[in-house]
């Protein structure tokens, strides 16, 4: 029976312009396909040596992020990995795991979090209302992650290439968070303006 | 009077083209662009601003700057009035209004000023010796009289309208004042290319570069400190922030960054803040290295009078002159004692203002001073000092003593200059212990927080010209430590600017009271008593006279309270020493500390993908954590909760219900020794458990006592996933990443919570096989035989990968399906429709728990962190064939005593009585004493099934007295109801329905 099921954003219906909408560009990143990779005792080259066949990326040590094509991995802890895939779905976890089966243990996270790029002139100003931690260019460079805390909300957030002119950042959390996180965004970068890009 | 004869024709730094008017107590001024209240005040002619603390003394403005004890003023109305407000920081903006406080009726006419005329009693110590007792009467009698009395402002009582907002901020150097010393090392920080953040309560840069008549490199101070701004805005890593207090340091990380919390007042100067501003910003800065240039702040004198309206800091008379374009008085005089009042005689004479005498402690004044006075026709009293101020509403005469002979003068304006203090509380918030300086007769900053230097004044280098050159040093210095290159530290050539600071604390033998606290009217009497009673270390004559306790903190005060101990006592003021300054420098409101974390928003809420289906079908959710949870769906006509759950139970076990269980943890545990692992963590085993199959497990605390309980289900050869309690899933989370990360890291575990990545719903009931059955469509068999109790299955359905678990926590046939969250609003959409022809309802968390209860299962109220798994009944469970975590501690006697509480279901004798959780089990008859407990009541419900009242408790040798009677207790609800122990299952005990 049933209809074909819809999936609904954890941002669905919240994302709302706030203002000028000129300091913040917020663009929900529903569909992106998410899942920890974490390696097993003793696998480490080995498991290297798969996802470097596989995506042409070499794993990060530590918590940076190496990306080819629509395929990313950001380092989340020792041996662990938050792997991403654009419009991936669920279908990407089955898949890494399948690639990487002996090697890593593959949990699909692409429900568990909701994930928001941002960027924009004014993102920095913004994210500093939120995180507590140093997003100066020179301290946060392109491909850099960080676990933290937004407003009392864990979060994971990473840099990627700088787009127009701007940094642009994107940032994971929690997805039963995402009403609490936008508020919290969207109150603080009022001020300079929020505009809803389009999904990418 | 009118208002413009109190206001110079030019100078200053305000915009005389740009009138604002104001309210003051009801009655319309004007200032201009540039003032603060305090300066448009003074250049409306209005002296009196309010009453003081204790006495309701009429007081006047004494500072210019932050640490004004004396003009605090009610600003704004409604529900924006701020009680407490310096009028010396409040910036003027067009139609501001202003309330004096602690008066009534009214300023002028004070019924609180008997107080001054009681002041023999009112002296210190006077609340410890009055109100000793009756005890009781402090918080009913006392404590709301006293505060009545000697109250400040009053709050609105109303929800603040504004919002207030938190922000992070990191830099190479943070420097704290933007006076001459912190714009010189901003200067040099930022040429080198650091990071650089200067601070600066103030609304214009500069600090006394605005109220001198200072040069540099020949242009005027005022002028050469926007030029710096100009250029330091001009540099990409420099930010520049006015209005901003640092109040506070804190702890240095390991990097050495030391984090600093400052205010931003972003719109405390306009009537109303701009659409998205917040009223008030607090920052945490982290700072590689700091820079103290904070200034110093002059000391008033103790002499009879002194608080008087007209008696004013000469320093802050010369900031009303040069910076605000303001007369202070129309005949001054200067009772000063070193060569610093002596500025204010000739800025004073330069602005027209007369200047009928200097009254200079020291017998012998500098000749070149005494010259220029004659040259302005002043007189001069050296080696003499004033004794008393007269006129309660603004003096009008002071009394000169010069040796024995007194001499009276009609001034309307007394200039005083004790001194100065460097502002160095920042140096000591860490621990940092000040330093004496016998040189400028004040405490410097002594050892210094690691990274931190200290600049000009504020580490009692007091000209100018060693403002900027210690500025400019400290600036480069900074920079190079953070690794930025040397740059040229620029000489810049200065005005004469000779500041001396000589001790002139105290004058004795006046006739009138002489205050040394202005704020909280301690006088010099009071520091005399304290000594005679013997309160002479500094803490206990801070806490015996509340010297320095009021919220000024003692800026003007406090040294001069030790320096008069320190005569009476006949010790040096090192020796007696001073007291420790802590955070906040200045007040900050508690708002800017919650930020946006108020109502609603005071903690993050999480919501299930299912919610907004819930909140169609429901207003009533409760709180579980952060969660909120649907608690029962109302049905029209419904009178009360009790009928609505009572229906959903009913329901559920005559046809079928569906409940959102996402709330539960959920972990996946996967890696070669994940069996072995759950071993480890689990009283039972898992490692035996088939693939496709679901366990029941309880795990312990290192201590013996049970942590949390749960199913694992076990999904391939090295992957399960484990669910907890809602309440405990964090907590579990970080037990088992301990486990795997500290104790075992030989085992390969990964473990990663996905309680985000899956909406859950239970469906239980007599047609919940046949819902899913009608939802699924043949995708899975679900009969007995191959999907029985305790199963569970990983399968793809509309291409989308689902798990279902045949677990049960209503003692019902009942499944769980889990999905990706993504879709959770979707599929409990689908499972209500499916469910429409069997008459499957949605049930809360209340129905839930009423099941539970009937089924005896325990929950968060007896996994309570005091129970045993045998004091639930669990001991069984322990397996002896492997060792896990908590097991050898369970073995302690206290925790096998047959005596202790164990698990039993109870119901009222009286099968309609109503019973209550938290009651205490007392033998029939016998007394209410602790001695006789027995044990308590941990869950109750209604069972709609039994109709009556059921509940579970934990009673001492509960097992073995099933049938006894006994009394749960219950003083503060129900009184008493006894009660007959019985089986915890109370129903459906021998489990056919969960097979179905």
């Amino acid at each position: 029976m049933a209809d074909a099921l819809t999936a609904r954003s954890a941002f669905s219906c919240l994302l709302v312009a706030v203002g000028n909408g000129r300091g913040v560009t917020a663009i929900d990143r529903d569909g992106l396909g998410l899942a920890t990779l974490a390696e097993r005792n003793g696998s480490r080259s080995a498991l290297s040596q798969r996802i470097r066949e596989e995506f042409r990326i070499e794993l990060p040590r530590g918590p940076s992020r190496a990306a080819d094509g629509d395929v990313a991995f950001a380092g989340t802890a020792p041996g662990t990995w938050l792997a991403m895939r654009d419009h991936g779905g669920n279908a990407f976890a089955a898949a890494l795991a399948r690639s990487t089966a002996g090697l890593a243990s593959v949990t699909d996270q692409t429900d568990g979090y909701a994930v928001l790029r941002l960027t924009g002139p004014m993102v920095r100003p913004a994210l500093a209302k939120l995180v507590p931690i140093d997003l100066h260019p020179r301290e946060f460079a392109v491909g850099s992650v960080a676990s933290t805390v937004a407003s009392h909300m864990g979060v994971t957030l990473w840099r990627l290439p700088d787009a127009g002119g701007a940094a642009v950042f994107e940032i994971a959390v929690f997805r039963s968070l995402a009403e609490s996180f936008w508020h919290a965004l969207a109150e603080g970068a009022a001020e300079f303006g929020v505009a809803i890009g389009r999904p990418c | 009077m009118s208002g413009s004869a109190h206001r110079l024709t030019e100078g200053g730094l305000i915009d005389r083209r740009k009138p604002l008017s104001f309210t003051f107590d009801g009655q319309s001024y004007s200032g201009f662009e540039g003032d603060t209240l305090a300066s448009a005040l003074l250049g409306s002619g209005v002296k009196v601003v309010g009453r003081s603390f204790k006495y309701h003394r009429p007081r006047g403005i004494l500072c210019a700057g932050s640490e004004e004890p004396n003009a605090l003023v009610e600003l704004r109305t409604g529900a924006r009035r701020e009680p407490n407000t310096r009028a010396t920081v409040a910036e003027l903006y067009d139609g501001l209004e202003s309330q004096s406080q602690n008066r009534w009726p009214s300023l002028a006419f004070d019924l609180g000023a008997v107080n001054s005329l009681l002041s023999p009693i009112f002296v210190a110590g006077f609340y410890y010796k009055t109100f000793m007792w009756p005890a009781a009467f402090w918080e009913k009698v006392y404590e709301p009289l006293i505060r009545r009395a000697a109250g400040l402002g009053i709050a609105s009582h109303e929800a603040d309208p504004d919002r207030y907002e938190k922000a992070h901020a990191f830099c190479d150097v943070l420097i704290i004042g933007a006076g001459p010393a912190g714009l010189a090392a901003a200067l040099t920080a930022g040429r080198a290319g650091a990071r650089v953040i200067l601070c600066d309560e103030d609304f214009v840069v500069g600090g006394r570069l605005n109220a001198e008549r200072l040069e540099i490199d020949g242009a005027g101070g005022a002028e050469w400190a926007r030029q710096a701004e100009a250029e330091l805005r001009s540099l990409a890593d420099v930010r520049v922030m006015r209005r901003t207090t640092v109040f506070g340091a804190y702890d240095a990380g390991l990097s050495g960054a030391r984090t600093f919390g400052a205010l931003e007042r972003v719109s405390d100067h306009l009537r109303l803040p701009a659409p998205h501003q917040p009223r008030q910003r607090l920052w945490k800065i982290v700072a590689a290295r700091v820079i103290l240039a904070a200034g110093a702040v002059e000391r008033p004198i103790v002499f009879g009078g002194n608080d008087r309206p007209g008696v004013m800091l000469a320093a802050s008379v010369r900031t009303y002159v040069n910076r605000f374009g303001v007369a202070p008085a129309r005949q001054a005089a200067v009772f000063t004692g070193g060569d610093d009042g002596w500025k204010t005689v000739s800025d004073l004479a330069a602005a027209g203002i007369g200047v009928a005498a200097v009254i200079d402690a020291r017998a012998e004044p500098p000749p070149a001073l005494l010259t220029a006075a004659q040259r302005l026709g002043t007189r001069v009293f050296a080696g003499a000092h004033v004794v008393d101020a007269r006129g309660s509403h603004g003096i009008h005469r002071i009394s000169v003593r010069t040796g024995s002979r007194i001499e009276h003068l009609d001034v309307d304006g007394l200039a005083m200059s004790g001194g100065w203090n460097p502002c160095a509380a920042l140096t000591t918030h860490v621990g940092g212990r000040p330093r004496w300086s016998e040189a400028i007769a004040a405490f410097v900053p002594g050892d210094l927080p690691a990274g931190m230097s200290v600049a000009g004044a504020a580490g009692g280098s007091l000209a100018l010209d060693a403002a900027l050159r210690e500025g400019a040093a400290a600036g480069a210095a900074a920079a190079a430590a953070a690794g930025f290159a040397d740059v040229p530290i620029p000489r810049w050539r200065t005005s004469e600017d000779s500041v001396s600071s000589r001790a002139l604390w105290h004058v004795s033998g006046c006739p009138s009271k002489a205050f040394v606290d202005l704020q909280h009217d301690v006088t010099d009497g009071d520091i005399a008593l304290a000594e005679r009673e013997g309160y002479r270390s500094v803490e206990l004559l801070k806490r015996y006279t509340t010297l320095g306790m009021a919220t000024d903190q003692g800026k003007t005060s406090s040294l001069n309270g030790h320096a008069i101990m320190a005569a009476l006592t006949g010790r040096s003021i090192p020796e007696v020493g001073t007291t420790t300054a802590r955070p906040p420098y200045t007040p900050v409101a508690i708002g800017a500390f919650a930020g946006h974390h108020r109502g609603k928003e005071f903690k993050p809420t999480r919501l299930t993908a299912g919610h907004a289906w819930a909140r169609q079908n429901t207003e009533v959710f409760v709180e579980a954590g952060q969660w909120l949870r649907a608690q029962w769906f109302p049905r029209p006509g419904e009178q009360d909760w009790l009928e609505s759950v009572s229906r959903e139970v009913k329901s559920v076990r005559s046809s079928g219900g569906v409940c959102d269980v996402s709330t539960l943890g959920k972990i996946d545990i996967q890696g070669a020794d994940a069996g072995a692992f759950l071993d480890r963590i689990y009283i039972n085993t898992f490692s035996t458990v088939p693939v496709g199959k679901v366990r029941y497990g309880l795990m312990l605390r290192e201590d013996g006592f049970v942590m949390d309980d749960g199913t694992t289900a076990r999904l391939g050869d090295a992957h399960y996933v484990m669910s907890t309690t809602t309440a405990n899933a964090a907590k579990v989370m970080q037990h088992l990443e301990h486990a795997r990360q500290v104790l075992w890291p030989e085992l390969d575990v990964q473990i990663v919570s996905v309680t985000e990545q899956w909406a859950q719903y239970a469906i239980a009931g007599p047609n919940s096989r046949r819902l899913l059955e009608r939802l699924l469509g043949g995708v899975i068999d679900l009969a007995n035989a191959a999907f029985p109790y305790l199963a569970c299955a990983e399968l793809e359905w509309q291409g989308v990968p689902l798990r279902l678990f045949r677990i049960s926590f209503s003692g019902e046939m009942a499944f769980e399906i889990a999905i990706p969250a993504r879709y959770g609003d979707a599929l409990i959409r689908a499972l209500m429709a499916a469910g429409r022809e069997f008459g499957v309802i949605p049930y809360g968390t209340e129905a839930l728990g009423v099941m539970r209860i009937e089924k005896g299962h325990v929950a968060g109220n007896e996994l309570n962190g005091t129970t045993t798994a045998a004091d639930l009944g669990l001991g069984r469970m322990l397996s002896k064939k492997k060792d896990c975590i908590g097991r050898v501690l369970a073995g302690r006697p206290a925790l096998l005593d047959p005596e202790r509480p164990t698990l039993v279901g109870v119901r009222p004798v009286d099968r309609k009585a109503r019973l209550y959780a938290g009651a205490h089990f007392l033998a029939v008859g016998a007394a209410t004493t602790l001695e006789n407990d027995q044990g308590y009541v941990t869950s109750v419900a209604y069972s709609p099934m039994l109709e009556g009242w059921i509940g579970l408790g934990l009673l001492a040798r509960g097992p073995s007295r099933h049938g006894e009677r006994l009394v749960a207790h219950s003083p503060v609800r129900g009184g008493d109801t006894e009660v007959e122990v019985v089986s915890p299952i109370f129903f459906d005990p021998e489990g056919t329905r969960l097979h179905g």
